[in-house]
C-alpha cells in the first residue's frame, strides 16, 4: 500500500485497500464515485437520501466481492459501480411502484451477466443477514452482547472475559459456544436456504 | 449438530459481523466527508426533459388521439358544411320586390284609392296564390306570408283585396288565406279546377301559372320525381322553369286538376322545382280549427270541369283564380 500514498489511486489500489479495510482507501473510493451515483439517482426522481443509500449498498456489493477474494474486474471500476447502482435503483423504483424507466442508459462495456450474478448473490446474502439480525434480537442478553462484541466489534476473548466477569477465557469460550448454538437454533427455526439444507 | 455445520454458521455470523462493521464505517465516511463538504451534491438536471422522457409514451398516445380528433372534427365540419350548402341550394321562390319595381309601381298612375296602399307602403315580398273555393279561400306558401303585418292579394285584372291569414303549416310550407271578408270581393263562379289527392305518375305533363313579375306567367313541364328535396315524400320534383314569385302557384296536370303547389327550386341543378303534394294540402285543410273558418265552410272542388278543354282554354278559365300575393312587413 505504500505506493498508494501518492495522489493517484488506481482501481486496483482502491480495491486492495478496501479488502484490507483501509479507511483512507474507502474514503477515497467513496469520494470518487459518489457524484456519479448521486446524479443517477437524483435525475431519476430520487432524493439525496436515496442516493446515499443506493451508493452505500453499491459499495457493500463491491466490498463483499473483494473480501471474498475472487474479484476479477473485467471492466473499469467506474463502470461496475455504475452498473450495480443503476440496477439497485431500478429495483428500488419498481418496489415503490413507480414506472421503472431510467433516463440513464447502461454503459457500453457493462458486464451485464456478471453484475446480475453479483446482485443475485448480494440479495441472497442480504436475506441471510436480515435473518441474522432478527435472530440476534430474539437471543436476549447477555448472549446478544457477547456475540456482538466478539463477531462485530472483534473484541478479543480476553477482553470479553473481563467485560462479562468470567473467571477465565475458557469459561467465556464455552459461554460463547452455548450462545452460538442457541442463535443457530433460532436462526434455522424459520430460515430456509439451499446452502444449509 | 455436527462441527461442520457449526463452522459454516459461525462463518456466516462472522460475515454478518463484517457487514455491520463495514456499514458503520460507510456511515462514518459519509458523515465525515459531508462535514468537510467534500461530497458534491449533483443537481437534478433538466427536470422538464426528465418528465418528458418518462411520459413520452403517454404523450405520444395523447398526441395521436388529439390528431385523430382534430381530423375527425375537420371532416365532420366539412360534411356538415356541405350538407348545409345543400340547404342553400334550396331556394324558395318568393319575390323580393326591389326598389326599381317599387318606383315602377309608383309610375303607374293608379288613381283608385286601393292603389294608394302600394304607393304609400310598397309590398316587400311577393308570391303567387290561388283560390281553393269560389267563396274566397286561397292557398299560398308559408314562407311568403310569415312575419307579415298585412297581406294583400291582387288579381290578374289588378283588383286588390285584403287577405286574412286563416292557417299556416310551416312544416309543409303552406298558408291558407281568406279574402271573402273583404267587401270589394264578389264571389266568383265555382273554381274550374279540381283537387286530385291521388299520387300522380312520373312523366305527367304539368303546367303552372304564377306571378314572377306583375303579369301572370304560364309555365310548362313534367313530373320528374315523386319525392322532393332530399327525398321529401310530401313533395314532387317537377321539371319546370320557375322564377322568384312563382311560389304558391298551382301545379296542374293535363286534365286541369291541381296536383301540387309550387314551393321552391334547387339552385344547383337544372330544372329541379319542388311542389307540395295536393294530399298534403288537403290534410292541412282538415287540420284547420273550425273557429278559424268563422262559419264559412271550406268546401273543395273534387272534380274539375276543364278535363277535356285544350290548354289555352284551361288557362283562360283559371287565370282569374290565380292571384299575386303581396306582403307588407315592418
Amino acid at each position: 500500500m505504500s505506493e498508494a500514498i501518492g495522489l493517484v489511486w488506481t482501481d486496483d489500489d482502491l480495491l486492495s485497500g478496501l479488502a484490507e479495510g483501509s479507511d483512507k482507501a474507502l474514503s477515497h473510493l467513496y469520494r470518487q464515485h459518489y457524484p456519479m451515483v448521486s446524479h443517477l439517482v437524483l435525475s431519476n426522481s430520487g432524493s439525496a437520501e436515496d442516493a446515499k443509500d443506493i451508493y452505500q449498498e453499491t459499495l457493500i456489493v463491491l466490498y463483499e466481492k473483494v473480501s471474498a477474494g475472487d474479484f476479477d474486474l473485467h471492466c473499469q471500476l467506474k463502470t461496475f459501480v455504475y452498473a450495480v447502482a443503476r440496477r439497485l435503483w431500478l429495483r428500488q423504483l419498481t418496489l415503490r411502484g413507480r414506472s421503472p424507466m431510467l433516463r440513464s442508459a447502461p454503459m457500453d462495456d457493462e458486464p451485464a451477466d456478471d453484475v446480475a450474478t453479483d446482485l443475485a448473490e448480494h440479495q441472497r446474502r442480504e436475506n441471510q443477514f436480515a435473518q441474522m439480525a432478527t435472530s440476534l434480537d430474539q437471543l436476549g442478553e447477555p448472549c446478544r452482547t457477547l456475540l456482538d462484541d466478539f463477531y462485530v466489534r472483534r473484541l478479543s476473548m480476553q477482553a470479553i472475559t473481563e467485560k462479562f466477569g468470567y473467571t477465565n477465557a475458557d469459561n467465556a469460550k464455552t459461554q460463547k459456544y452455548k450462545c452460538l448454538t442457541r442463535l443457530k437454533r433460532i436462526f434455522f427455526k424459520d430460515y430456509q436456504d439451499d446452502d444449509y439444507q | 449438530m455436527n462441527a461442520d455445520d457449526m463452522t459454516s454458521f459461525e462463518s456466516t455470523l462472522r460475515a454478518y459481523g463484517r457487514r455491520v462493521a463495514f456499514k458503520e464505517k460507510l456511515t462514518n465516511v459519509h458523515q465525515s466527508l459531508e462535514a468537510d463538504a467534500l461530497l458534491p451534491v449533483a443537481e437534478p438536471q433538466q427536470p422538464v426533459r426528465l418528465w418528458w422522457n418518462i411520459h413520452r409514451p403517454t404523450l405520444a398516445i395523447a398526441a395521436a388521439v388529439a390528431i385523430m380528433t382534430t381530423f375527425a372534427t375537420i371532416i365532420l365540419y366539412r360534411s356538415y358544411q356541405s350538407s348545409h350548402k345543400q340547404d342553400v341550394q334550396y331556394s324558395m321562390m318568393m319575390r323580393n320586390l326591389a326598389v326599381i319595381q317599387q318606383t315602377q309601381n309608383r309610375l303607374m298612375s293608379n288613381i283608385g284609392g286601393r292603389g294608394k296602399v302600394f304607393q304609400q307602403n310598397p309590398g316587400q315580398v311577393a308570391g303567387s296564390g290561388f283560390l281553393l273555393t269560389s267563396s274566397g279561400y286561397l292557398v299560398t306558401n308559408n314562407h311568403i306570408v310569415q312575419g307579415a303585418d298585412s297581406v294583400y292579394v291582387q288579381s290578374q285584372q289588378g283588383e286588390v283585396y285584403k287577405a286574412r291569414l286563416v292557417h299556416t303549416d310551416p312544416t309543409h310550407d303552406l298558408a291558407i288565406l281568406q279574402i271573402g271578408q273583404d267587401t270589394a270581393f264578389h264571389a266568383l263562379p265555382p273554381v274550374p279546377y279540381g283537387f286530385d289527392a291521388r299520387s300522380s305518375d312520373l312523366g305527367e305533363r304539368v303546367f303552372t301559372l304564377g306571378y314572377p313579375r306583375e303579369e301572370i306567367v304560364y309555365g310548362e313541364g313534367y313530373l320528374s320525381s315523386s319525392t322532393g328535396f332530399r327525398g321529401d315524400s310530401a313533395a314532387y320534383q317537377v321539371a319546370i322553369s320557375v322564377n322568384p314569385g312563382n311560389s304558391g302557384g298551382p301545379l296542374l296536370d293535363e286534365r286541369g286538376n291541381v296536383i301540387g303547389i309550387i314551393t321552391a327550386k334547387q339552385i344547383t341543378s337544372e330544372g329541379a322545382t319542388f311542389a307540395v303534394k295536393t294530399n298534403v294540402l288537403l290534410n292541412a285543410l282538415n287540420a284547420i280549427p273550425p273557429d278559424s273558418l268563422k262559419a264559412d265552410p271550406l268546401l273543395m272542388n273534387r272534380r274539375g270541369r276543364m278535363a277535356r278543354l285544350p290548354r289555352k282554354q284551361q288557362i283562360k278559365q283559371m287565370q282569374a283564380y290565380v292571384y299575386q300575393v303581396k306582403v307588407f312587413k315592418h
